[in-house]
């Protein structure tokens, strides 16, 4: 028979005599947690399929362009950069509007938020937490789909170094293009959903605005069928000189309207075109008031949060 | 912690007005009405709101001024605070990095500190699946998990059956008093605060009207309570003929002691009358007699 080695004891209750890092560490605990949720990581499988599903439409166009590039071998225009951010916007305005209320409204919801005020963390370190969040993983999605189109481009180019050489303007465009546009679509979702702990009503809030707010710029800069133009004339709008004016109404337009000027690019695109008409501080000044605004909204609405 | 001149107002309501106390180690249980200003002086002392003048201190700094006071604080609100889809692991864990502790030693404590609240079996389990006594143990856990000087806990027994309630305060007391941790416990029962907490305070309409050890307010009185089977109106007749004024007092007889010849007495009419003695013992003060009889 074999002697006992070993005897178990239950030391109690142990005092914690490590390391305290404070406010850093809980900023970056919120950080990885609000990162951890918009991926469904950590949870279910079927909190892990709408990200991936998004992550997939994001990417495709991408895939899609880079090998019509290369199976073309350069013969065809492809769609560059510019189109690539206007397309996987509408795919991101989706994404965000279903994922990032799940940031913040089950918190509220809960009643979660009461304990993350009570730790070493401030009202604004928890809101700048959530929010770098989700804006490093739209971030990460836009610059995926870019550095994909942009290796397709430069592999079927028939000269790659040439390729680069006279394009390599395109880097910093992307990076700052899909910077704002990732800006935008954070916050949005998030001002949002400050106002709400229900996170459905928080995504067709969102969804709502976008389609709304298109149906309505649509609407005001829509062609007067009653004018006489030629086919290679632009329409007369039916509101005249104040259409261009009207465009600045689409929530969704106002970052792609930037990409527009980042990217220099040209669209025959009525709305794009009525864009072009206003000088190149108003589309960008819009920009940053409606996302300094909306940033500013968001703040606002959690100093006034009682526990 | 302490609070020096400590005055809360909301617009022309006065929640707190010129409250001094200073609570020291052990539980002290924080009492008062409805609108006493308990929730409010909690809040101070969490930093969850500032003072309209005076001070609230924990470890000689205002956690409304300073962030990392609060991570030597633990608080276990009255309401629902927990996430449904999380394990109470990883909750837990979430919780004690947010408190400042590195992610390492948060997994440890975490898993440490469900074993003291005797959730180690069910820590893999969704939060949403627990009972209500779950819940609330998953709530003080989180309260003490980054091993906190002071924790403050609001309703702790709030929602559970006897026993739950029980096994809480059983927590609750191991937590002050083995594990070394001060506790506030604001609570409206009594009974509670009456077997849980070392000292109290008492609010009422924002200032502070008793404070003291609860031995103080639950000391001897001069009444002596008798419990018999049968035989009650003949005992009284018996302790009557013996010049003692017995009064009924729910299910006992009250007796109000002059002298100790008295005892005598009340031997002699029990083997007199033939009833069965089930008690006999001295009134003692409760905690509900300071919202009675507030001049006591």
């Amino acid at each position: 028979m074999t002697q006992p080695e070993g005897q178990l004891f239950d030391l109690g209750y142990q005092h914690y005599d490590g390391p305290r890092e404070g406010r850093m560490r809980a900023r970056k605990a919120v950080f990885a947690d609000g990162f951890k949720t918009t991926l469904g990581l950590g949870r279910g499988a079927s909190a892990k399929i709408l990200p991936m599903l998004l992550f997939a439409a994001a990417m495709a166009p991408a895939v899609v362009l880079a090998l019509i590039a290369s199976l073309t071998d350069g013969l065809l225009d492809v769609p560059g950069h510019s189109i690539y951010y206007q397309i996987v916007s509408i795919v991101l305005l989706i994404f965000a509007a279903i994922i990032a209320p799940e940031l913040l409204c089950p918190d509220r919801r809960n009643g979660v938020i009461s304990l993350y005020l009570v730790r070493p963390l401030s009202i604004t370190d928890y809101l700048a937490a959530r929010w770098l969040a989700f804006f490093a993983i739209t971030l990460l999605l836009v610059y995926s789909g870019q550095i994909v189109l942009l290796a397709g481009l430069i592999l079927s180019a028939a000269d790659p170094m040439e390729y680069m050489q006279d394009n390599w303007l395109d880097i910093p465009r992307i990076l700052a293009a899909g910077f704002l546009l990732a800006a935008f679509i954070t916050t949005l979702p998030l001002a949002v959903s400050a106002f709400t702990d229900r996170r459905a009503i928080a995504t067709v809030v969102v969804i709502g605005l976008f389609i709304i707010s298109a149906a309505s710029a649509g609407i005001l800069t829509s062609c007067d069928e009653n004018h006489n133009r030629s086919r290679s004339e632009r329409c007369e709008p039916l509101t005249g000189d104040a259409a261009k004016w009207f465009v600045l109404i689409d929530v969704g337009g106002v970052p792609t309207s930037v990409n527009r000027m980042i990217f220099n690019a040209e669209d025959d695109g009525q709305r794009a075109q009525l864009t072009a008409e206003l000088p190149r501080i108003v589309p960008i000044g819009w920009y940053v008031i409606l996302t300094g605004g909306l940033a500013f909204t968001l703040w606002w609405r959690y100093q006034r949060i009682t526990v | 912690m302490e609070a020096k001149a400590l005055t809360k107002r909301y617009g022309q309501t006065i929640a707190l007005e010129s409250v001094d106390f200073q609570v020291q180690e052990g539980i002290t249980g924080l009492l008062g009405p409805n609108g006493a200003g308990k929730s409010t002086a909690i809040k101070l002392f969490l930093g969850l709101l500032r003072p309209t003048s005076g001070s609230a201190e924990v470890l000689g700094e205002r956690p409304y001024e300073s962030l990392e006071v609060r991570a030597r604080l633990g608080y276990m609100p009255e309401h629902d605070c927990l996430p449904t889809a999380t394990t109470a692991s990883e909750f837990l864990t979430h919780m004690v990095q947010v408190s400042g502790i590195p992610p390492s030693q948060a997994r440890t404590r975490s898993a440490d500190i469900l074993r003291h609240v005797g959730l180690e079996e069910e820590r893999y389990r969704p939060i949403g699946q627990y009972s209500t006594g779950m819940k609330q143990r998953v709530k003080l856990a989180q309260s003490l998990a980054h091993d906190p000087v002071v924790v403050l806990l609001d309703e702790p027994t709030a929602g559970l059956d006897p026993s739950g309630r029980e096994e809480m305060l059983r927590l609750i007391r191991r937590t002050g008093h083995e594990f070394g941790i001060s506790i506030i416990l604001s609570s409206h029962l009594m009974g509670d605060v009456e077997s849980t907490c070392d000292r109290i305070i008492v609010l009422e309409g924002g200032h502070v009207t008793e404070e003291g050890a609860v031995a103080q307010f639950t000391r001897e009185t001069e009444t002596l309570l008798i419990d018999v089977d049968g035989n009650r109106e003949e005992l009284i007749t018996a302790l009557a003929n013996r010049g003692i004024n017995a009064v009924i007092d729910g299910v006992s007889l009250a007796v109000q002691l002059e002298n100790e010849e008295q005892y005598d007495a009340i031997r002699d009419s029990l083997v007199e009358t033939g009833a069965r003695l089930r008690r006999l013992s001295p009134r003692r003060h409760q905690l509900t007699d300071i919202f009675r009889n507030p001049q006591r």
